[in-house]
């Protein structure tokens, strides 16, 4: 067994034709995952209960099973299903790519809604008070002063989650799709040289990663100007 | 000079009122009025109800029977009628409550503008008078949290005016600051009770009851115990209940 | 339903190893996760790094390309190794529970490396120099004030690593492991019921995260009776 150095500059080419692939399933889904995600949280804090208890199972069940299942189920279980195939929903479901963004869109909402709702309920009581004793309405003070500072206490969390649903995209490979994960695969197949491709394609990951906390970082400290000391 | 007398106008009442926290009765059939103009302290042992009594007056804590009555408008569920009163009525709370993501003068702005749609000049030349009023124009464009406790309190203060509000609550407004903070807002609420501002602070500034106050009430497990002048209050008190509490607090 | 008569021992045999791998890489992962945070508070510079290289590549990585490179990479590894003693020996095959459970192991270790870590830090020094004021030696003042105090600070995110590392079990279908996803995926191949098999995966998995979430809240009240307020 020899490692062979040139195979990790030599493939890294190769694996990056799929971060195309790899960028627009992160996208897309954390752009949906995320409205989803605000939807289920206002759900979650209406105090009805036909709103949250619907939200809440639905973010236990997906938070309670793997990302792999449920991408299983959409992929191989709704196609089976007859009035999925008439329905609008085919369009999506009759390619992998639409699976998985499903998938990845679902799941992520899931989660992230729990992180808003942990940035909401962050936010001092004592605040939202001062706010509807100067006789501003509840959607005012949501707006101008609970946002603002959910957003604030959420970033840290929120970030996390944006970078599991990157890693999170690396599954779409087990349905076909030739994301940088499924190159690799393929690669590693004909190469059989396992070390050198997956240690490349880890490279790889490692720099979305770390480019994403960064990222993060400035967003956070640019929205925590206010506290100073 | 007592405004209350030459102006006899009752701005605030309730009567009757109940309230519950659970099994915890809270507010046991409060009758109280207020006069335009009048200064009114409320004082008594942690837990006795005074809190929960003036969050009652502009409906941050939901009487659940008796009325309350505020300028005018019967406290109920209807939201519009809710929000109209709170603008009429100012609140300053214990921890300041300031919104720590804006600076000193947007606290101040944020109200007028969202609710009242005043232009922006127009509202920060209202806070920067209001600033000025309550002694730090200087801190406008600074945030909460680089200021100290008794500016905070004071910025809250200005704040809750900046709505020109006919009525002002205190809710303990001294009691999470450091000793020598105490005086600067205790000057800013005597200059306010001196313009004529209606007026009910729940405090244990007894020094400031006694020079500023037209009425001292006393509370205790929910109940309004003894209501007085100051004189008669601090020199007379009638209840037992409200000369065991004095002589706790003025023994040191 | 018909369609699982026949399925459901293997189900049961999957959900079997489903434990199996979960206990395993259970014991791993907080292994990896005190010797991480261990290393991430030592003095020594290098330990350091090691502790930091671990936590930035284990978290910065999809899981499933920590499993594929440990189960083809120590494959070849292990041949290559056993080619030196036998060269008629064309290619050992690793067992991908083991595989699997290490992966995983190490992966979930990584966050739990800073959650130690957190609760660590997160122990209220006064405490400490309470202890040491009352003459209670450091080993002790290390197993009953210190310990504890950690203990409830890393319980909640303690039992999300548990949730982690069940659902992370699903994955090791992919290199082989006869666990729910795999039985799953035979009986589609026999049945064409592709939409009740894998939603039973899911009843399955939903059910683990479910017993793990309820024992976490357990241990949780029972770890902050004395914090209740009484009445």
């Amino acid at each position: 067994m020899n490692f062979d150095f040139s195979l990790i500059i030599s493939s890294i080419p190769q694996l990056l034709e799929g971060l195309g692939l790899t960028l627009q399933l992160w996208f897309i889904s954390g752009i949906l995952g995320l409205l989803l995600a605000i939807a289920l949280m206002l759900m979650r804090i209406s105090g009805k209960w036909f709103l949250y208890a619907p939200a809440m199972i639905y973010i236990y069940i997906f938070r309670g099973t793997p990302i792999l299942v449920q991408l299983f189920i959409i992929y191989h279980g709704l196609p089976q299903v007859e009035f999925i195939r008439e329905s609008f929903l085919w369009v999506v479901l009759r390619e992998p790519f639409g699976c998985g963004i499903l998938a990845l869109t679902l799941n992520t909402g899931a989660y992230v809604s729990e992180i808003l709702r942990g940035g909401v309920n962050g936010v001092p009581k004592g605040l939202g008070e001062a706010g509807a004793a100067l006789g501003l309405s509840k959607v005012q003070r949501f707006i101008y002063i609970t946002t603002p500072l959910a957003v604030r206490l959420a970033i840290p969390a929120y970030s996390n989650d944006v970078i599991s649903l990157m890693k999170s995209t690396a599954l779409v490979s087990t349905i076909t799709l030739l994301d940088m994960m499924g190159i690799a695969r393929i690669i590693v197949s004909e190469t059989y040289a396992p070390y050198e491709i997956f240690i490349s394609l880890m490279i790889i990951y490692l720099v979305i990663t770390w480019g994403t906390q960064k990222a993060f970082a400035l967003f956070e400290r640019r929205m925590s100007r206010h506290i100073i000391q | 000079m007592n405004l209350a007398n030459t102006e006899p106008r009752t701005v605030i009442s309730l009567q009757n009122v109940d309230k519950y926290f659970g099994e915890f009765h809270a507010l046991k059939k409060i009758n109280l009025t207020v006069a335009k103009g009048e200064r009114i302290v409320i004082c008594g042992p942690s837990g006795s109800g005074k809190s929960t009594l003036i969050r009652c007056i502009n409906r941050l804590e939901q009487h659940n029977s008796g009325n309350i009555i505020v300028d005018g408008h019967e406290l109920t569920d209807q939201v519009k009628d809710i929000d109209a009163v709170r603008r009429e009525v100012g609140m300053v709370f214990q921890n300041f409550n300031l919104f720590p993501h804006l600076t000193i003068v947007e606290n101040l702005m944020l109200a007028p503008r969202l609710v009242r749609k005043t232009a922006r000049d127009e509202a920060r030349k209202h806070a920067m008078k209001l600033l000025e009023r309550v002694r730090i124009p200087e801190q406008a464009d600074k945030y909460p949290s680089q200021l100290s406790g008794g500016q905070q309190q004071r910025v809250a203060i200005a704040r809750a005016l900046c709505m020109n509000p006919a009525i002002m609550l205190f809710d303990e407004p001294t009691s999470a600051l450091d000793p020598e903070m105490i005086n600067e807002v205790l000057e800013v609420m005597t200059d306010l009770a001196k313009e004529g501002m209606t007026m009910i602070c729940v405090t244990h500034e007894m020094g400031f009851a006694r020079s500023v106050a037209d009425t001292v009430v006393f509370m205790d497990a929910g109940e309004i115990v003894e209501r007085n002048t100051p004189e008669e209050f601090f020199n007379n008190p009638q209840q037992q209940r409200t000369q065991t509490f004095l002589k706790q607090i003025l023994s040191h | 339903m018909e369609s699982l008569t026949g399925w459901w021992d293997d189900f049961f045999w999957g959900s079997l190893i489903v434990v199996e791998v979960f206990l395993v890489s259970l014991v791993l992962m907080v292994l990896f996760g005190l010797l991480g945070s261990a290393a991430k508070l030592s003095n020594s510079k290098i330990l350091q790094k090691i502790a930091n290289g671990y936590t930035i590549i284990f978290r910065g990585t999809p899981e499933i390309l920590v499993l594929l490179l440990f189960y083809f990479g120590s494959a070849i590894t292990l041949t290559a190794i056993a080619n030196i003693f036998d060269p008629s020996i064309k290619f050992i095959d690793i067992n991908p529970f083991w595989a699997g459970s290490i992966a995983i192991g190490l992966v979930v270790g990584s966050y739990a490396t800073e959650t130690f870590r957190g609760a660590f830090l997160g122990v209220d020094p006064g405490q400490i120099e309470a202890a040491r004021a009352l003459g209670i030696s450091n080993f002790k003042t290390f197993v009953y004030i210190r310990i504890p105090a950690m203990w409830r600070l890393a319980l909640p995110p303690f039992g999300n690593h548990m949730l982690s590392l069940i659902k992370d079990t699903a994955l090791i279908s992919v290199i082989g492991l006869q666990e729910t996803m795999f039985v799953a995926e035979q009986a589609t191949a026999n049945t064409g019921e592709p939409f009740v098999m894998y939603l039973m995966v899911g009843v399955i998995y939903l059910s683990f995260s479910t017993i793990i979430t309820l024992s976490v809240m357990g241990f949780e009240k029972y770890g902050n009776k004395h914090l209740e307020v009484g009445k």
